[in-house]
Parts: C-alpha cells; sequence; structure tokens
C-alpha cells in the first residue's frame, strides 16, 4: 500500500534561512504520529506543505502519491494552529460549510460531539473562548472521515480536562487505516496515544521511530527522550 | 464547487453591502420627495442653481463613498479570505486556485456591477420627477446636438459601459493582492503600492497612447460640439476598452499564475 504522506528531499527556504532541509519522510497508514521538536524546528512548515499552504523550494511532498492539490485536500482533515473561522458566522453554518464542500464529513456526528461539549450550535463564533473555539475547530476535523488528519497543537489551547476528551475524540473518530499526525509541544499529554515519534530538529529529522522501540530501546518515556535530545 | 463558493462569497460579504446601498435608496427617494419634487424651474434662476449645485455636491460625494467602499469591500473580501487566517480554511478546501480566483471574480464583479445599477437606480429616482423631465424637455434639443445623441441613449452607454468595465476593476484590485502576498513581510503595503504604481502607469501610458492616435483634448476640445464631440467620445470609447481589454487579460493571466503556483500562507 501507497505511503499517506512521503516526502523527498523536501526544502523550504525563507530568505535565506532553511526551514526544511532535504527532508526525506515515509509515514504509513494506521498509525498515530506525533511530529515533535522545538520552536523554529520545522514542524508546521512541513504541515502547511502537506496541505498546499506552502510551496516546497526544492525537492516533493506527496499525499497518498499525489501533490498537495484538490484530490489531496478531499482526503486530508487539517486542523490549524490559528483559528481559520470567520468569526461574524454561527456554529451552525460552519457545520453547513464543511458539509457543503467535504463529502466525508458527518454533521450528525458533529453534532453529537457538540453536544457533548455543551457548545450551542447557534452561538456566533466571536462570542466563544478562545478554548471553545478550539474545541469547535477539532469537532469539525474530527467529524471528517479522512485518510490522514493533520492536527497542528490540537490541545494548546484547552485546559487538562477537555484535552482528555479531546484525545478521546482523536482515538474514537479515526478509522483503522487512517493516519493521524499530532504536532504538540505537550508530550507527556499525547505519548500515550502514539504509535510513532518523529523529532525535528533544525528542519531535519532528528529522530523517526516507534514509541515501543523508544521504551525498550532506551528505556524512557518519549517526554524524557524528548527532553534529552532538545536540552538547551 | 464554484457555486458553493460564490454562495459562501456572497453570504458574508453581502450584509454590510445591502444595508449601506438600502441606506442611500432611502436618501433618494427622501431626497426626492422632500427637494426634487418641490424644484420650481419657472421662478427665479439662481437660488435653483446655487441649491442644485450644493445638492449635486453632497450627492455626488455620497455616491463616491459608496463605490470607494464597495471596491474596498471586495478587496477586503479576498485578502482576509484567501491570505489571513481563513486563508487556512479556503486553501484547504478541496478546490484548485482556478475556481477560487473565478469564484471571487464572479463574486466581486456581482457586488461591483449591482453597486453601478443600485446608483444608477438611485439617479433615476431622483430626476424621474414630473418637473425635472418636463424642464428638460426644453432643453432636450439642444442637449442633443452637443453629445451628438439623445441624452437617454448616451447615458444608457455610459451606464453599460461602467458595467462591463466593472470586470477589470476588480481583476485589477485582485492583481494588486496577489502581488503584495509575494511580499509577505509587507503584505498590505506592498498592494497597495502595486495599486498606486499600476494606476499611475496607466495613466501615462493611457496619455501616450491618446498622443499617439491624436485624441489629446488639445485648446480646441471645448469648442467642439455636435459630431465633434461625439467622434471624440467614440473615439475614447474604443481605446479605452481595448486598453482595457489588453490590460485585464493580462492581470488574469498573472493572477491565475501566482494563484497556482506561488501560495505561501505564512
Amino acid at each position: 500500500m501507497r505511503p499517506i504522506l512521503e516526502c523527498q528531499r523536501l526544502t523550504k527556504k525563507y530568505g535565506s534561512f532553511f526551514a526544511l532541509s532535504d527532508l526525506n519522510l515515509s509515514l504509513d497508514r494506521g498509525q498515530i504520529v506525533g511530529l515533535l521538536g522545538p520552536n523554529g524546528s520545522g514542524k508546521t512548515t512541513l504541515i502547511k506543505l502537506a496541505n498546499g499552504l506552502l510551496i516546497p523550494t526544492d525537492g516533493h511532498i506527496m499525499i497518498n502519491g499525489l501533490a498537495p492539490g484538490p484530490d489531496t485536500k478531499k482526503i486530508v482533515s487539517y486542523l490549524p494552529d490559528r483559528s481559520f473561522f470567520n468569526e461574524h458566522l454561527r456554529v451552525k453554518d460552519m457545520l453547513s460549510y464543511y458539509a457543503d464542500f467535504y463529502r466525508n464529513f458527518s454533521t450528525e456526528q458533529a453534532k453529537k460531539m457538540l453536544d457533548a461539549l455543551e457548545i450551542d450550535k447557534h452561538s456566533r463564533l466571536s462570542s466563544l473562548s478562545k478554548g471553545t473555539r478550539e474545541k469547535v475547530h477539532l469537532v469539525l476535523v474530527m467529524s471528517r472521515d479522512a485518510d490522514l488528519y493533520i492536527l497542528d497543537e490540537p490541545i494548546g489551547g484547552v485546559d487538562p480536562a477537555a484535552r482528555d476528551y479531546i484525545l478521546r475524540t482523536i482515538l474514537t473518530n479515526y478509522k483503522e487505516n487512517a493516519t493521524v499526525l499530532i504536532s504538540t509541544h505537550l508530550i507527556s499529554d499525547i505519548e500515550n496515544v502514539l504509535d510513532r515519534v518523529i523529532f525535528l530538529r533544525d528542519g531535519q529529522i532528528a529522530l523517526n521511530t516507534s514509541v515501543d522501540e523508544i521504551r525498550t530501546e532506551y528505556g524512557k518515556s518519549v517526554d524524557t527522550l524528548f527532553r534529552e535530545v532538545f536540552k538547551c | 464547487m464554484l457555486g458553493k463558493l460564490i454562495k459562501y462569497d456572497l453570504k458574508v460579504s453581502s450584509k454590510l453591502f445591502i444595508l449601506l446601498h438600502a441606506a442611500y435608496l432611502f436618501v433618494c427617494i427622501i431626497s426626492r420627495i422632500l427637494y426634487m419634487n418641490k424644484l420650481d424651474f419657472k421662478g427665479p434662476e439662481e437660488p435653483v442653481i446655487i441649491s442644485l449645485a450644493l445638492f449635486i455636491s453632497v450627492l455626488s460625494i455620497l455616491m463616491t463613498a459608496l463605490m470607494i467602499f464597495t471596491e474596498l469591500h471586495i478587496a477586503f473580501r479576498f485578502y482576509r479570505s484567501m491570505f489571513s487566517r481563513e486563508g487556512y480554511l479556503s486553501w484547504t478546501l478541496p478546490v484548485s486556485g482556478t475556481q477560487h480566483l473565478w469564484a471571487k471574480i464572479i463574486s466581486g464583479y456581482i457586488l461591483a456591477a449591482a453597486d453601478i445599477i443600485l446608483i444608477a437606480v438611485g439617479i433615476l429616482i431622483l430626476i424621474t420627477g414630473r418637473n425635472i423631465t418636463s424642464a428638460y424637455s426644453l432643453i432636450a434639443d439642444e442637449m442633443t446636438n452637443e453629445l451628438g445623441m439623445p441624452l437617454e441613449r448616451f447615458a444608457l452607454l455610459l451606464f453599460t459601459f461602467c458595467v462591463v468595465s466593472c470586470i477589470s476593476t476588480v481583476i485589477m484590485i485582485y492583481f494588486c493582492i496577489v502581488i503584495g502576498q509575494l511580499f509577505p513581510g509587507h503584505r498590505v503595503l506592498c498592494a497597495i503600492a502595486a495599486y498606486f504604481i499600476l494606476s499611475t502607469a496607466l495613466q501615462v501610458f493611457t496619455l501616450l497612447i491618446m498622443l499617439a492616435f491624436g485624441i489629446f483634448p488639445g485648446h480646441n476640445f471645448f469648442m467642439a460640439k455636435g459630431q465633434t464631440m461625439t467622434e471624440y467620445m467614440t473615439n475614447i470609447f474604443y481605446v479605452s476598452a481595448v486598453l482595457t481589454i489588453i490590460i485585464t487579460i493580462v492581470q488574469y493571466v498573472i493572477t491565475h499564475y501566482i494563484m497556482n503556483k506561488k501560495i505561501n500562507l505564512l
């Protein structure tokens, strides 16, 4: 089976700064992958390239064997690190928007999740707190039956209780052969759900291994290993 | 997908547009009832001329403000939905850059054309009173001689030209914004700079073309009457139409290229 995400000599430059440099990566289906690294290591750049929000300076990035475009966007569900709403709209407007543009979006599932989180569908997005808006984002993204979920800092702005709900939501809402790529700094919160981790440093891969291997080979948790690898 | 993009774009942009244009039409209706209908062209000329000059000035400012608002509104919507944080949603929809561009061109054109149409409706509301039409009938022949055609026909030509040429205004706005997008550190500033540089360059270029074709208004222009005036207007119309079409096509091609190959949402 084709890898869901593949990078070949992927390079992205901002002026003279290399955000990603000659990066090679292949992600298989059916796993939850943590994309970890310090600030400026290239995590968000890689995510944006996968979503077609940036054009590579050199090399290739493929989603299911295709360059990012309308066909790959049908199977990728993306949660950016910032709010992308037009805040004049209501939550129910966003449900209609997603249902209109994404065939794999389940309005019923989204409504169920909103009810569980006690979010009023008639609320204007501008009236919601930052944390609640993030929850709405996640509900929309996880209510799609996608092949690849890319979540950039999904739990950064919510309280610890909501984090548990969000992680449960991620675990219970993706199908078996889908892949979830999560970028976060809150490693200890998510390491129990991860199958694999990728450490990025200065736009290159510092480590790409399974969580089980880290535990057996290094005898450490992902969080501890991260702190050692990226010690300041 | 194109239809859905246009639907959502208009849904978001139409509220303020409708509100302001409704207010403009309301002002026109009130002005017709309280002012225009009461104008007496048979009485002393001077007070009528002074009050009309004042009224036309105020109304011209209102119409210009409405047109500027519409252009800025189209520009803001395009920038916000494609290149600000809302762009993270727009660019991850299963839609190509070309579809995005056409959706924006069509929705922008609908707003720009609706603006012209509603402004024209406002003018019609103001000038169709019986006192105005009967006063105009006294000078209609003279006016027809001056313009080389009846005023109604001249106004209809001008209106059609304005409605059709809206498309070039919309594409020019988008062109400037995507040029600004190439400079991620100063997107808005570079878009504004692109607009002013382009406008100046186009004016200089048009001037040169007019000089080359010998239709630049000389000292005898203001003496022109009847057929000469019509000929002059027709020449201006053809030259500006051809220039506008060429420039709009070039701007579209560049905008299309950037929207498909140079998008970098930082």
